[in-house]
């Protein structure tokens, strides 16, 4: 009986989950921060702040990932000026003590900027919604205790309006996971590369694609099971707090 | 280089070699979107209802079902349809079909969780009151509390159609000639104008896509407001 | 009487589903009329789309044209790109591949292969000045295309090269263009017929060596002995006839836009290594 998959490729696959991870942590984390500064935009009292980044929702949420992978990949490359493009092509490294920081390929740049900005706009309405969920009542209470509106943004309305988010935008980090399976298309050696490079060589197709598959619903699973954790110690906390 | 006949490469985008090949372009866009969107409509209607009228094991199982198609990437799914269906099943399905199989799964299995979140949020009260007018189950289903559900529920559903129209592009990995595919194929043999053709092919999704939330805004807009000016 | 009419019964059964195990693909597709084969949509001259009227054509095309010629139906593409190529003919969505299919003994345990109707070897093409000489190749980020020999060669004869593969040629020059690779890997004829089409083919050059022999043939589904035995026969009858040397002066020939000498015909003894 042949075993499940070479260990060799076995190994390639594990290699494409790890970038997969790395590219959807990293992705995930500047999203949040940017989703959250397009919220804040959204809401500000300047008209033009405020079309401008409704603008950048409806561009970013109604044109599909894959073409702007392949902007970033092949059109950007086109615009920028070439100085930037061959900085951005040579292997840097930067030393952090034992540790060094090595630039990634620009495929991998392409595609964590392509998968940063189109999340950043589903990120950016969860936020707003989250803001929307907040009662008026509170931002009132808090201009009539002479609060700034920062200090309101800061102390009434983020904290509250982050934990209605939270289950939205777990379900966004879920969709980061998923959606990092284009970049693919621009070479990036991620989880879906892997499982299609192995099929080709190993002509083990079942095997290939079903390892794959089951890293990606591991993922999502301790993503959803983060979730229900953090909705149980969060309820567990409120309670302590009003009992 | 010789002279880009920009026309004609429209005319391409748009049709594919229609007439004197198969339909392409995004008339196939179109095509797609539309046979997955209302394959993935009876789906979810069909899976939201179960998940809501079931109990014990076959809930659990579904549950299960619905959560492992939300959680696998619609390209791995494609590839599932695409190259392993045909081999495990000895069926020979063509591309375009395996796509919208692929799709319409995918989208069955979130308008499912929406479907039976829309059910569920209808409040306990409607169903007591429809089953002590005699009512059964079912028909307390089918003549109370769906048609309330399925107006809370439009705005996800019309959500799932724009992802849907968004998906279709995923077609260009199994060599479907849908829009996405075909502007590639036309980059490949130009070579010097990724740029605009890119920027291009985003503004048509666009086009599609705002169509379709300008629509459902202007025929679902008026229902709610006379819904709220009935109460 | 009851035992007679089951017997007929039977016995009609009998030979409808032996009719039904005889029929194989080559019945298939002369019963729907038509021929669906792979062949590349962005690889000229083997497959590419003519601008003038959308449709696919080149070598690959012509050979299968002749191909459905000889069996009497018509000819339907699917445009591909190299990694498709063998998913496309195991799942029954094509009946042949013609995509400069390199034959290999690995390839052979999925797949069955006619005759060889072309000969290359695998070279390279990098920015004018990068690339002299195979050694350099270890240090160096090498584009290749994926599910192709090219690739796999190059990472079993230089396992310190950087290999990354795109989905197809173009998309692999792109990134040489761009400087994300150094160097691209493909067939020679292929690099010398994208090097003709290029835009700045002033900056580009390839280098004189290969590092193998390759033959390509054409993609039969496994098991298929009619069908081979019909594609081999077209083949041997358009070398005899002088239609395979026509077919390749119009792509390869002293007017096309990138002429390479014919050294491999139809039926010639292959070299080894």
């Amino acid at each position: 009986m042949h075993s499940w998959l070479d260990p060799k490729y076995l190994a390639w696959l594990e290699q494409g989950f790890a970038v997969t991870l790395m590219l959807s942590a990293c992705a995930a984390i500047c999203a949040t921060l940017l989703g959250f500064a397009l919220a804040v935009a959204r809401t500000s009292s300047n008209a033009a702040l405020a079309r401008v980044a409704a603008s950048y929702v409806f561009v970013f949420r109604n044109s599909p990932l894959l073409v702007q992978l392949l902007f970033w990949y092949f059109g950007a490359a086109v615009l920028l000026p070439s100085e930037w493009m061959t900085w951005l092509n040579t292997p840097h490294a930067a030393m952090l003590g034992p540790f060094a920081l090595r630039w990634p390929s620009f495929e991998v740049f392409a595609g964590w900027i392509g998968l940063t900005c189109y999340t950043t706009a589903f990120i950016g309405e969860e936020f707003r919604a989250g803001m929307r969920g907040v009662s008026a009542a509170q931002e009132q209470a808090a201009a009539a205790l002479g609060m700034s509106r920062y200090a309101v943004l800061r102390y009434v309305i983020l904290p509250q309006a982050l934990r209605i988010a939270t289950p939205p935008l777990a379900g966004q980090y879920m969709n980061v996971v998923k959606n990092s399976s284009l970049t693919m298309a621009i070479g990036v050696a991620e989880l879906s590369y892997m499982s299609r490079q192995v099929d080709t060589e190993s002509f083990r197709t079942f095997q290939a694609f079903g390892t794959a598959t089951v890293f990606y619903v591991l993922t999502i699973a301790v993503i959803e099971a983060a979730l229900v954790v953090w909705q149980r110690t969060g309820v567990r906390a409120l309670r302590r707090v009003h009992a | 280089m010789n002279e880009v006949d920009w026309l004609a490469s429209l005319r391409y985008l748009l049709l594919g070699a229609f007439p004197s090949g198969p339909l392409g372009g995004v008339a196939l866009t179109l095509a797609l979107s539309v046979a997955s969107a209302v394959l993935a409509v009876i789906i979810g209607l069909g899976g939201g209802i179960a998940l809501a009228m079931t109990r014990g094991v076959a809930q659990i199982l579904l549950t299960a079902l619905v959560a492992f198609f939300r959680a696998i990437p619609v390209l791995m799914l494609i590839f599932w349809t695409f190259f392993l269906m045909p081999i495990l099943l000895h069926v020979n399905v063509p591309g375009l079909a395996t796509v919208v199989c692929a799709l319409a799964l995918i989208g069955g299995a979130y308008l499912s969780h929406s479907v039976h979140a829309g059910i569920v949020s209808i409040g306990d009260g409607q169903w007591q009151a429809a089953m002590s007018l005699g009512l059964t189950r079912w028909q307390a289903l089918r003549e109370v509390v769906l048609p309330q559900a399925v107006r809370v529920m439009m705005p996800s559903f019309v959500n799932q159609w724009v992802s849907l129209i968004k998906d279709t592009s995923l077609a260009y990995i199994v060599g479907v000639p849908e829009f996405t595919f075909l502007a590639n194929q036309l980059n490949n043999r130009l070579m010097v104008y990724p740029a605009q053709i890119f920027l291009f092919v985003g503004f048509v999704y666009l086009m599609l896509c705002g169509a379709l939330q300008g629509l459902a805004h202007v025929v679902l807009s008026p229902a709610m407001h006379r819904r709220k000016a009935r109460l | 009487m009851k035992i007679k009419t089951w017997g007929a019964v039977l016995a009609a059964l009998l030979a409808v589903a032996s009719n039904a195990a005889h029929a194989d693909r080559l019945d298939d597709i002369k019963k729907a009329g038509v021929l669906r084969v792979a062949a590349f949509d962005s690889n000229p001259p083997f497959g590419f789309v003519d601008p003038k009227d959308n449709q696919i054509v080149g070598l690959d095309v012509d050979y299968a044209r002749a191909v459905a010629k000889s069996l009497g139906v018509k000819l339907e593409v699917q445009p591909t790109n190299p990694a498709n190529r063998i998913a496309f003919l195991k799942s029954g969505k094509v009946d042949l591949v013609f995509a400069n299919f390199t034959i290999t003994d690995e390839r052979k345990k999925e797949v069955d292969f006619s005759t060889p109707y072309f000969a290359s070897g695998t070279q390279f093409i990098a920015k004018k000045g990068v690339l002299k000489s195979p050694d350099q190749i270890n240090s160096l980020r090498i584009g290749a295309d994926k599910g192709t020999t090219n690739e796999q060669q190059v990472r079993a004869k230089f396992p310190n090269a950087t290999i990354v593969a795109y989905d197809d040629t173009p998309f692999a020059f792109a990134a040489l263009r761009t400087g994300n690779v150094q160097a691209i890997t493909q067939d020679g004829p292929k690099l010398v017929a994208l090097l003709a089409r290029v835009p700045d083919k002033a900056s580009y050059e390839i280098p004189a060596f290969t590092i193998s022999n390759d033959y390509e043939g054409v993609g039969v589904p496994k098991g298929e002995t009619r069908l081979l035995n019909a594609v081999n026969g077209t083949l041997t009858k358009l070398e005899a006839d002088g239609d395979a040397s026509r077919i390749y002066d119009r792509w390869f020939g002293p007017k096309s836009a990138a002429p390479l000498p014919r050294l491999f015909k139809i039926g010639d003894p292959q070299k080894n290594g």
